[in-house]
């Protein structure tokens, strides 16, 4: 599936800002299953440098500032995005070992655990305690396949947990979530992220977009579109397998993959330090729109 | 050099002895150096060691020399504190010492490269992956972070200790910014002042060569194509433990001190606001720790650092020591590995060794500590985790399991030391000289030829008897540390700077320091002029009550009035009659209450922290003043339990110790843009404070035995009665006190006179527009010394039929708005950019870098 992406980001401040430094974090990886194209980026006020770097993840950053007084500024990103399908989704398993063999193989070959190390360790935002084990423990069974697991985990969140935006903001801890059983996609990913690695295994945290179908008979709106993030768990034999709890599916060729980390904080789209004070306004459009 | 044989205070210290210490060798004979040492003691005597130790006490304190301690009510600008006996080391064992310093400074730069880079350590299996990925130290943004130099780690101090073999381990690394090379140069300035006789005989090694290098580092660093390179040592602030040395050593390095939000990143080039505009900045020392240095990239809420430095430094605009990352190296897990790590870099055994430590990350090592709890030190790997080492054999038999499941829950966060019996040294306590556990920080810089390694270090030793207290943060004491030897030749070192000394024939005055520059001149006016005027004011109160004044009561309530308009303390004895009856109650508040803004002690405390947040900008007698003052205001913040005469004398003091502040100034500060700005502060504060008082005195026309008191009380408030009564006797006149106070042009307490000075500097300050007309600032003052110089006194003296001096009231309002708007014209002209972020900064929030 061919898309074209766009990604338009408004702020407006009450206050003119003087100075700005940004760290954008929006280009679509490319991968085996991805092939990302002409990826542009315009910022107005445009800034005298754009300068694009790969991060510790190999995700691509791009760093500008600015040092006239501006109201607004726009970031504005677009980009070609072909996903190759792929054999996955849930016609067969990628594994069939249990994941109690699963858990030996990560820690005994020790080329993979210097590789898987960083995510099955608590990171900055997520953590854990015997509180998030317990949510999970009937989802983690010795016997079962560890696929089946995380496939059971995500079912758990998506029937048990509402979809409610605005209730959490990005500080927002696991626990709080737990406990009012809503949030938004990051929430759910960081939630099942914790689960995974409580239960000794490696989980990663990726940011990208997702593909949003209209209901039936009605056309698609502009802007519609969003932001999205949902999790990579690695399989042994297999590999790093994605799973989206919001959604309770394995991703297809509807997500595309931008970032990925240990969680939200190593990964964030955009993120500014401004030196003014007053508040301001956010406003973000996406649009995943099928060529 | 070793002939009289010491007799009292060595033996008595020698039967003081529990367990091994400096003093001795491993033989127990005492060691040469230390038996030379004592006999210079002995001939001291201890009488005069102790009052020796008193003249230190005071001399660290007339320096300005302060550790500020976190958490107690005074904990801020707590002085230094340094022990008079000295560490010793013999150079031959030094030497040794050295070596292994070297060593572990280049094993650790070793590490520094292959963790931010081909982790080969961990991929070969010497460290386990938790040791970069779970190390709170490793900075994925740092990956691309590097400084052109053979070496990344440029500065680094290790804390060693004397283990039971006799030999050093080494305890501790500092790896970020490591602190105390200040502290201990400035121990050795004390030292050599007050106690130079102790070293009479023996060879004390230098501690230059070190700076010396440092400097040629730096240089090397910095932009080759610039004849003049700026360089700005980067302090967290004066609220951080350290920033005595921060101060301290900028100055003496001769570099520019800034705090985060002096900086700025523009075009991928860091910045130095100041006054002259942007700097470009070449090279930054920094004393921040890495997570605070780039809000951007490392830690969101740090107010300290510099957004965008990490890009500006991968970009190779900026340099910056130590790079941002290198606190990787601090966790304490590493100890376990050393030696592995050496056979692996170096193919070679340990020279130093760490002190024993296990990583309970293995099963093996963990099964070990758990069965040693007792022998061990139990500590977090990572630093800074609020989690306090403990020692086992302390603990009760419920917090050992306690913390013992702990441990099993999370065993690679965990690691354990071997609890080493240290070796005591002499120190002087309560009086007696008497062993004490310490430990010694060595501090290296890298320079071409490798690192080199400072002739000396920061001794600490514990104030506690059998127990190891070294840290500042409890009460630990400080050192000199002496490498000693007998000849002098074999140690010194010719410094050779690489490229020919390059002098920055104009250093800009970050605008902070340009700020507090400026409002120092005007605290300090303010505060005399309140000082002047109500002493002016209780003289006339006492010679009224206890003479029996002739005048009537009117001139009293005036004046006291007049305190209140000059003081800003509203309504203060403009409304309450009751405050009249008895106006002592609220003349000792205008005194006494820091929480009031406008009295002289909240007045005083503004003077001193903005003194204090520039004090690389004083030589020491301006600190000695500085201290005296400090005396003063402790003492006048108790004036409501002071006796009357004694509070007057204390104000009479701190009257005369400001007044010596300005007059040092005036006769030794370098006639720079510090200077001007200090002087446009005080003589902006001079004409606002006499306006107020000139205004409210004759504002309104009075009987004349009142004005006759009300006249003299304002010759006294401008230093003008004698020159008057030289010229007019005992004729006191309005209008001819007016001619004098606003028009003579020779008095310096005039108005048209500290107009024109003010013109004159304001004139000399540099120009920040392309312009060459006169600026706003420049037309307000014109114009306010104009409209006095075109004044009729006459006209001025004359009042309408509600006794009002509208013309003289007018003026005076006038000039007072017009030097006001100058004040604020000049704050957004030069300091505008350092109102962001101003006082944001908690320092609770900043994990210390204790020493």
């Amino acid at each position: 599936m061919k898309y074209k992406l766009v990604h338009k980001t408004e702020y407006k401040y009450a206050e003119a800002v003087n100075n700005y430094h940004s760290l954008v974090c929006l280009a679509p990886r490319s991968l085996p299953d991805q092939l990302c194209q002409n990826f542009t980026i315009n910022i107005s006020p445009e800034p005298s440098h754009i300068i694009a770097r790969k991060d510790f993840y190999g995700n691509t950053t791009h760093y500008f500032s600015l040092h006239s007084p501006h109201k607004t500024l726009t970031v504005l990103t677009t980009a070609m995005v072909e996903r190759i399908t792929d054999a996955t989704g849930s016609l067969f398993l990628p594994s069939e070992e249990s994941s109690e063999t699963a858990r030996q193989r990560l820690l005994g070959d020790r080329a993979l655990k210097i590789s898987l190390l960083e995510y099955m360790l608590p990171s900055p935002m997520v953590k854990w305690d015997q509180e998030v084990r317990n949510f999970a423990k009937d989802c983690f069974q010795e016997g079962v396949p560890l696929y089946e697991c995380v496939k059971a985990l995500c079912r758990k969140i998506y029937s048990e947990f509402d979809f409610v935006p605005d209730f959490t903001t990005v500080h927002t801890p696991i626990k709080d979530v737990l406990a009012a059983k809503k949030g938004v996609c990051q929430d759910f990913s960081h939630l099942a992220i914790a689960c995974i690695r409580s239960y000794g295994f490696a989980a990663r945290y990726v940011s990208g977009y997702l593909e949003t179908l209209p209901p039936p008979g009605r056309p698609k709106l502009q802007g519609s579109d969003a932001s999205h993030a949902w999790i990579s768990v690695y399989i042994p034999d297999y590999g790093w397998c994605d799973f989206d709890p919001t959604n309770n599916i394995v991703p297809g060729e509807r997500h595309i993959v931008t970032a990925w980390g240990r969680d939200y904080s190593d990964v964030p789209p955009l993120k500014g330090i401004i030196f003014s004070y007053g508040k301001h306004m956010l406003n973000v459009e996406v649009d995943v729109i099928p060529v | 050099m070793l002939t009289e044989a010491p007799v009292d205070l060595l033996q008595s210290y020698q039967s003081g002895l529990s367990s091994y210490d400096e003093v001795l060798d491993m033989n127990g004979n005492i060691k040469p150096y230390w038996k030379a040492l004592f006999s210079k003691l002995e001939k001291l005597g201890l009488n005069e060691l102790k009052s020796r130790n008193q003249e230190i006490i005071s001399k660290l304190r007339e320096n300005g020399v302060t550790y500020n301690v976190y958490g107690t009510p005074d904990g801020l600008n707590r002085p230094w504190q340094l022990d008079p006996i000295p560490f010793l080391i013999e150079q031959k064992e030094w030497n040794g010492i050295a070596k292994g310093l070297q060593q572990r400074a280049i094993l650790l730069d070793l590490i520094l490269k292959d963790l931010y880079g081909p982790r080969n350590l961990v991929k070969d299996g010497i460290i386990p992956a938790e040791l970069v990925f779970d190390n709170t130290g490793f900075f994925r943004p740092c990956i691309d972070i590097k400084i052109p130099a053979k070496n990344q780690l440029t500065m680094f101090a290790a804390d060693m200790a004397r283990g039971p073999d006799g030999q050093m381990w080494i305890v501790d690394n500092r790896t970020q910014a490591p602190s105390g090379s200040g502290y201990t140069l400035e121990n050795r300035v004390v030292m050599s002042k007050l106690l130079p006789e102790l070293a009479e005989g023996m060879y004390v090694s230098k501690l230059s060569p070190y700076f010396n290098s440092l400097q040629n580092t730096v240089l090397k660093l910095s932009d080759k194509s610039k004849d003049a390179p700026n360089i700005v040592y980067l302090t967290p602030g004066p609220n951080n433990e350290a920033y005595f040395e921060h101060a301290y050593l900028a100055s003496y390095l001769g570099y520019t001190l800034a705090q985060g939000d002096d900086l700025l990143v523009r075009n991928g080039c860091v910045w130095l606001k100041s006054i002259d505009g942007l700097q470009k900045v070449d090279v930054i020392i920094r004393r921040i720790d890495d997570d605070w240095c780039d809000p951007l990239e490392l830690r969101e809420d740090s107010r300290l650092g510099v957004p965008g430095l990490l890009q500006a430094i991968r970009l190779g605009n900026v340099q910056v020591l130590n790079p941002p990352g290198t606190s990787v190296l601090e966790n304490h897990a590493f100890h376990a590995f050393m030696g592995n790590i050496c056979t692996y870099f170096l193919g070679e055994k340990l020279i130093m060794p760490s002190v024993a430590t296990w990583w309970c990350g293995h099963v093996k090592e963990l099964n070990y500590v758990l069965e040693h709890f007792d022998e061990l030190i139990i500590k977090k790997a990572n630093r800074k985790t609020k989690f306090r080492s403990r020692y086992g054999r302390l603990l009760s038999y419920a917090e050992k399991e306690e913390l013992k499941k702990m441990i099993i829950q999370r065993p690679h966060e965990f690691i354990a030391q071997q609890e080493v019996s240290l070796s005591t040294t002499p120190s002087l306590i309560n009086g007696n000289i008497e062993p004490r556990y310490a430990a010694l920080r060595a501090f290296m810089v890298a320079d071409e030829n490798g690192y080199h390694v400072m002739q000396g270090g920061l001794t600490r030793s514990s104030p506690v008897k059998d127990r190891f207290v070294i840290s500042n943060q409890y009460g630990g004491l400080s050192k000199d540390t002496w490498i000693v030897s007998d000849k002098t030749e074999e140690v010194q070192e010719k410094i050779v700077f690489t490229s020919p000394v390059s002098v920055n024939k104009h250093v800009s005055l970050p605008s902070r320091s340009a700020e507090n520059l400026f409002w120092i001149g005007r605290y300090c006016e303010r505060t005399m002029a309140v000082i002047k005027f109500m002493n002016i004011t209780i003289n006339v109160l006492n010679l009224d009550r206890n003479f029996g004044g002739s005048a009537k009561q009117e001139h009293i309530k005036i004046l006291l009035q007049s305190l209140t308009h000059l003081s800003s303390t509203y309504p203060g004895f403009l409304e309450e009659e009751d405050l009249m009856s008895d106006p002592y109650t609220e003349i000792i508040d205008l005194i006494s209450n820091t929480n009031r803004p406008g009295s002289i002690a909240a007045n005083i405390g503004s003077f001193l922290n903005a003194v204090g947040a520039v004090r690389n900008q004083w030589d020491q007698e301006i600190w000695r003043i500085v201290d005296l003052i400090d005396n003063g205001y402790h003492e006048i913040r108790n004036a409501s339990s002071m006796h009357n005469n004694n509070i007057q004398k204390t104000l009479d003091g701190l009257f005369n110790n400001m007044f010596t502040f300005l007059g040092v100034i005036a006769e030794s500060m370098p006639r720079d843009n510090s200077f001007l700005l200090l002087e446009t502060g005080k003589l902006i504060e001079r004409i606002l404070s006499r306006v107020s008082v000139i205004q409210s005195n004759f504002g309104v026309k009075n009987a004349p035995g009142v004005e006759n008191e009300l006249i003299e009380a304002t010759l006294i408030n401008h230093h003008l009665l004698v020159n008057y009564r030289q010229i007019y006797k005992s004729h006191l006149s309005v209008e001819a006190m007016l001619d004098m106070v606003l028009l003579e042009k020779t008095l310096p307490y005039s108005l048209v006179y500290m107009l024109d000075e003010l013109k004159n500097n304001i004139g000399r300050l540099p120009v920040t527009t392309r312009s060459e007309r006169l600026n706003e600032a420049q037309k307000y003052v014109l114009q306010a010394s104009t409209l006095v110089k075109l004044a009729d006194v006459t006209e001025l003296s004359k009042s309408n039929v509600g006794y009002e001096r509208q013309e003289l009231f007018h003026l005076l309002s006038e000039v007072s708005r017009l030097i006001s708007s100058v004040s604020v014209n000049l704050t957004n002209m030069y300091f505008s950019h350092t109102l962001m972020h101003h006082s944001f900064y908690d320092p609770k929030e900043y994990d210390t870098d204790e020493i």
